[in-house]
């Protein structure tokens, strides 16, 4: 029954997925004429041709047929060509996904270890200063909109000392390096977004550890361990802080499925080819076949995250074992 | 347990790793093959860096329609006729002539020109490649206009024939200046040109080849095309990088060269003290104007489209919005720096209460009207001022471009703030609403065909002004204002941008005319 | 000595160094928080000038405006002012609304089988569509204003609040007490009402800060992508404005125009985040620094260390707490999920998010 209902969600979801964009008004046509400076006159779309490419794109078919196509089409593997970037939606899926990943991986491993550590010693010291101090400093970094906390990074970091690359992903005059030449590069242009990124995400991680290790702190093994004479830090990290992370993992499990747009803000601001920016633009354009495709990563992202979230769950937790 | 979330730890960052180590393979559609650094020259390679984005892989059909990426293209691939500053130079046709009729042009080619890939260019190449880009004409947007195109024959290597049905007026705008020359030898078996993205659909005659290309990152690298024809090239490697602000960009170094425009005007005056760098400017053959919807009432009477005329504050848009970014805007559309201009037009001098005795009298004061725009929220707030001014109750309704742009082609709005290019070039006349459709006035059409066949200049300019007079008779839009634009470059750079005459080919008003980078 | 022992740790201490306790946190919060919602309310005559009037555009500071007017010549001092109207109001207003929705969707998803089947079934749906798309949707079509925001943050703000009743009202539903008060006859509402409810409230007042937090977020986040109501006088308004600005970058023109409306908004946050950890505090008394302390030399008195053990305060939903109504329902002790076990082990932080 469950699994039905999750079969059911899904072709809900896909369904949504198709009809959401077509919904909006404007079609995917009224982005390829243009209005910027730096391009050719206005085109003359005349309605002869603007049913020509209508047809060309199988735009003009009626919308049942269109979204039997688009099954079909997800059955093979197939997304479909992409309108606004005229180049397959799968290639430009790839292209896009590799530059978030990279993005989403290393915030999220950082703030992660942060957060943790942190949460660790938040409870450790529980009461000192040092503790008001790191929670109320995450709290207020995890506060700031990423953008802004982007922009102050750019400004500072980027434009008035020099040290870190202002935009992109890496140095285009570079395109031929390999190996540590290629990573340097690529850390380069990533450390800024990952400092936006990690700054407005570790408190999340970091509440999280602080309460499960005074919850767990107060637990009758932790007593033991303490009355049983064991040094401070050893119960604190290798009894008390394995349990504690429990709770942590699902949290993170279930913000990673969210991240695909998350760290939009953060790719606009720094010119990052992220699936965030990428979504953004698709949309503004109406390029459905590259939503479509689009918005089914970010679904199955989300559901690969929250199934790993339950598996990891019930593997760590020894109650859940026993159902 | 602790075992298994330490385990789970590693494999986390294994990901992680793995997904850095990914990252550093990086694809490259098209373009040579990666691995390949730029031929190094004898001494340190010149490298020149603009900025840009993605505009589409640089083949004539796949290269996209909006914003430059004609540009990014013309690098690899040459037309038969080019511009410089001053206007039409010979490029890679060395003389040509036109029959009495206008319909039949002979051009002479050069002889010492090979592609890319080191075969011969011949006129069998000009000839394929005006009946290719005239037989996908619908499946590639293209400004140019082949409507007139019949055939074309090589007559011998070096000599080609075009046959037009009718004369055309401009032809190095829109024809001989605009259809870049493709190799028979790479595109006769494509039938679908808009997917076609091997290596050697690159393959051109031009001063550049591509060395890289990004779509995800927006990014470009040319090199300089050793046995180019035109002469010897002022960079080893041309460079596009994506950079989020340009000025920001310019400050830090980054990039050579920086264009702005309309109301960035203001970052370029903080260039303005620094001798590192040099300006100049030109035009961008651009309009922004209120478009009028002459179903509705009340602006189907032309008496309130006049009374707008006279209630908005033109001068203080340019002001206060564009900072003097901008100049306030030819009534005839057409951009006030070319000669099509028509300098005697009526003018609707800047008088609130002239708007509003109009109004009343034409039964309008109090009208509730919805002014649409997209991105243009400054402007709206002044505009809006003033007609409430007038006597109008105006509700502003925003949105994205293409919402925007749905309304409009629908024709379901009141008035609209919307803009366009390519002012320069006469055929803008024929729609002046775009993108919203103009209602049919036959005399107005009637002239308008007349002028994009008559060969004689004179006689073109007259109907182009008489055009223009009764746009601003009648005013089915009031233009607002024309922006300018600058480039900031290096001063002790090699390469010193300009503006060319009348636009890039088809009248693309930035400074990146391949020229610049060849010695002359 | 008889009544005393030195312990080493694990025993509650009595007082002391309060550090992140309940009282200075929440008092930071509400006082932070409170001075936004009075200068927002009293923004009309505080403000030095109408912020829709133009004056010189980009003039610096001055007497006359504190923090100098914007690219076309608003002021921005009372531009932020008046920001604080708007971007308090419709925050609180979504907030406010979307946590009672949800709640009483929960109340009835966790109550009736049948129904909470078919409203999880909806919220899942709603918490797969994404919102970008969807906002773009309902700006093309209806006007961007203030409503259409509203919708659209009272569209997202509800499927969680009623995901998160939803599990506590089910956590609840199997208790005795409620079994007894069916017994005795009382009716669906009144167990629905008088139970029920009550032990919402600690699920549902965090989500309503969390709601509200994101709100404040969501909304500049939103104007800054150019999907917000340009005409507004917001904050997110004010940093799209000054984002777009060709200079922003390379002058010092943001110190004056893009931290005013960031701090704003990172403090108003801040101060929201505050009260509800120390909510969070308040209900789950394992949190607070009264309690157990690790490391430390304490003298106790012998006897008063098992009344130290009962938690103070209301009803605690945490996991692994001894359940003062003596509940025999041995499964629902166990987790059944990771969400299931999420929401007992920490059904607040769940609510949090």
């Amino acid at each position: 029954m469950k699994a039905f209902q999750r079969i059911l969600t899904v072709f809900l979801v896909l369904t949504l997925n198709f009809f959401l964009p077509r919904l909006m008004p404007g079609d995917p046509l009224s982005y390829l004429d243009n209005e910027s400076p730096g391009s050719d006159s206005p085109l003359l779309v005349t309605e002869a041709t603007r049913q020509k490419l209508l047809a060309y794109y199988g735009l003009d078919r009626p919308l049942g047929e269109q979204y039997v196509d688009y099954l079909r089409g997800l059955a093979r593997g197939d997304l479909g060509w992409s309108i606004y970037y005229n180049a397959p939606v799968t290639g430009v899926l790839l292209g896009r996904m590799r530059w978030t990943l990279l993005l989403m991986g290393a915030s999220t491993a950082i703030y992660v270890a942060l957060g943790v550590a942190l949460g660790v010693i938040s409870a450790w010291r529980r009461g000192s200063a040092l503790d008001g101090g790191l929670l109320v400093g995450t709290l207020a970094l995890g506060s700031a909109p990423s953008f802004f906390v982007a922009m102050l990074l750019l400004i500072v970091f980027a434009i008035r000392w020099r040290v870190f690359p202002i935009g992109g992903a890496s140095t285009p005059a570079l395109f031929h390096a390999r190996g540590v030449a290629r990573v340097a590069d690529v850390a380069a242009h990533m450390a800024l977004p990952v400092t936006a990124l990690v700054l407005t995400h570790t408190w999340g991680v970091y509440l999280t550890t602080r309460n499960a290790m005074l919850g767990a702190l107060g637990e009758d093994y932790a007593r033991t361990a303490f009355a049983k004479g064991l040094r401070e830090r050893a119960v604190v990290v290798r009894h008390v802080l394995p349990n504690a992370l429990l709770p942590v993992v699902t949290e993170i499990a279930l913000r990673l499925g969210a991240t695909i747009m998350g760290a939009m803000f953060v790719e606009v601001v720094f010119a990052y080819p992220g699936m965030g920016a990428m979504i953004r633009e698709a949309c503004l354009a109406r390029d459905y076949p590259l939503l479509q495709g689009a918005f089914l990563a970010t679904m199955a992202f989300i559901m690969l995250f929250n199934l790993a979230a339950d598996l990891l769950y019930s593997r760590l937790d020894p109650r859940l074992r026993a159902t | 347990m602790r075992r298994s979330i330490i385990t789970y730890l590693k494999w986390f960052c294994a990901l992680g790793a793995a997904g850095v180590l990914m990252s550093c393979a990086p694809a490259a559609p098209g373009g040579a093959p990666p691995g390949d650094p730029p031929a190094a020259a004898a001494q340190d390679p010149v490298v020149y860096t603009c900025p840009g984005e993605d505009w589409g892989y640089p083949t004539p059909f796949t290269r996209y329609s909006r914003g430059p990426g004609y540009i990014r293209m013309s690098f690899l691939f040459d037309t038969l006729t080019w511009k410089d500053e001053h206007g039409v130079i010979p490029w890679l046709a060395t003389e040509w002539n036109m029959s009495d009729d206008g319909r039949t042009w002979t051009f002479t080619l050069r002889g010492d020109v090979r592609w890319h890939d080191g075969e011969p260019f011949t006129a069998h190449d000009v000839a394929f490649s005006y009946q290719y880009v005239h037989d996908h004409a619908d499946q590639i947007f293209w400004s140019g206009d082949l409507a007139r195109f019949e055939r074309a024959e090589a007559l011998d290597a070096q000599t080609v024939r075009i046959h037009l049905s009718e004369p055309v007026a401009g032809p190095h705008f829109n024809v001989f200046g605009s259809v870049p020359i493709i190799p028979q030898h790479v595109w006769e078996d494509i039938d679908d040109p808009n997917r076609y993205l091997a290596p050697e659909a690159t393959t051109g005659t031009g001063p550049f080849t591509l060395a890289h290309y990004s779509k995800e990152e927006g990014v470009y690298v040319y090199e300089a095309n050793p046995d180019f024809w035109g002469g010897r090239l002022k960079v080893d490697t041309l460079v596009f990088p994506n950079v989020p602000d340009v000025a920001a960009a310019l400050r830090a170094g980054v990039i050579d060269e920086g264009s702005f425009w309309g109301n960035e005007v203001q970052a370029v005056r903080e260039f303005e003290d620094d001798p590192s760098y040099r300006i100049a400017a030109g035009p961008s053959f651009w309009v922004l104007q209120l478009i009028f919807n002459p179903e509705r009432a009340p602006f189907d009477r032309v008496d309130v489209r006049r009374a707008v005329a006279h209630a908005v504050d033109r001068q203080a848009l340019v002001d206060q919005v564009t900072h003097g970014g901008a100049v306030v805007a030819n009534l005839g559309i057409v951009a006030p720096e070319t000669a099509w201009a028509n300098p005697e037009l009526p003018d609707y001098a800047h008088d609130p209460a002239l708007a509003r005795t109009l109004l009343a009298d034409a039964g309008a004061a109090g009208a509730e009207v919805t002014l649409i725009q997209a991105g243009y929220d400054r402007e709206a707030e002044l505009i809006r001022a003033d007609l409430e001014a007038a006597g109008l109750r105006v509700t502003v309704q925003s949105g994205d471009r293409t919402t925007v742009d749905g309304l409009l082609q629908e024709g379901n709005f009141d008035i609209a703030i919307s803009g366009h290019g390519g002012i320069a070039n006469p055929s803008t006349l024929e729609n002046p609403t775009w993108p919203a459709p103009t209602s049919a006035n036959p005399t107005y059409d009637a002239l308008f065909t007349a002028q994009a066949g008559e060969l004689d200049t004179d006689a073109r300019r007259d109907l182009i002004w008489q055009l223009q007079a009764m746009a601003a008779d009648d005013l089915p839009v009031l233009t607002l204002y024309h922006p300018l634009m600058w480039v900031v470059y290096r001063a002790d750079a090699a390469v010193v941008p300009f503006y060319t005459s009348e636009g890039i080919a088809g009248g693309i008003p930035i400074e990146l005319n391949k020229l610049m980078f060849i010695e002359r | 000595m008889s009544g005393e022992r030195t312990v080493r740790s694990g025993t509650p201490a009595p007082d002391e160094r309060r550090g992140p306790t309940l009282n200075w946190l929440a008092v930071a919060g509400l006082a932070l928080s409170g001075a936004f919602v009075v200068l927002a309310i009293a923004a009309p005559w505080i403000a030095p000038h109408d912020p829709t009037r133009l004056f010189e555009p980009m003039l610096s500071p001055s007497r006359l405006h504190p923090l100098g007017a914007d690219d076309v010549g608003h002021d921005l001092l009372s531009e932020l002012l008046y920001g604080a109207r708007f971007s308090l109001g419709i925050s609180l207003t979504s907030s406010l609304l979307s946590t009672l929705i949800g709640a009483a969707l929960g109340l009835a998803a966790g109550y009736h089988r049948r129904t909470g089947a078919l409203i999880m079934r909806v919220v899942d749906v709603f918490l797969a569509i994404p919102r970008f798309p969807l906002i773009v949707l309902m700006a093309a079509f209806l006007r961007p204003g203030p409503a259409t925001l509203l919708l659209f943050f009272l569209l997202f703000g509800w499927p969680r609040t009623t995901r998160v009743v939803r599990s506590q009202v089910m956590a609840e539903r199997g208790k005795g007490y409620i079994e007894a008060a069916r017994l005795i006859g009382a009716s669906d509402l009144r167990i629905l009402t008088r139970h029920l409810l009550p032990a919402t409230a600690p699920i549902a007042l965090p989500r309503f800060l969390s709601e509200f937090q994101h709100v404040i977020v969501a909304e500049s986040g939103l104007s800054f992508l150019g999907l917000g109501s340009p005409l507004v006088k917001s904050w997110g308004m004010m940093l799209a404005y000054a984002s777009r600005h060709p200079t922003i970058l390379i002058t010092d023109l943001w110190v004056r125009w893009v931290l005013p409306p960031g701090l704003c908004i990172t403090a108003m946050v801040l101060a929201l985040a505050m009260i509800g950890v120390s909510t969070e505090m308040w209900y789950n008394p394992k949190l607070r620094a009264s309690g157990r302390r690790i490391g430390e030399r304490r003298v106790v008195r012998a006897g008063s260390e098992v009344a130290r053990d009962r938690p103070v305060g209301p009803r605690a939903p945490a996991g692994g707490e001894y359940d003062l109504r003596g509940s025999v329902h041995s499964d629902a002790a166990r987790p059944r999920s990771a969400a299931h076990a999420a929401a007992r082990d920490g059904a607040l932080r769940a609510a949090r998010d």
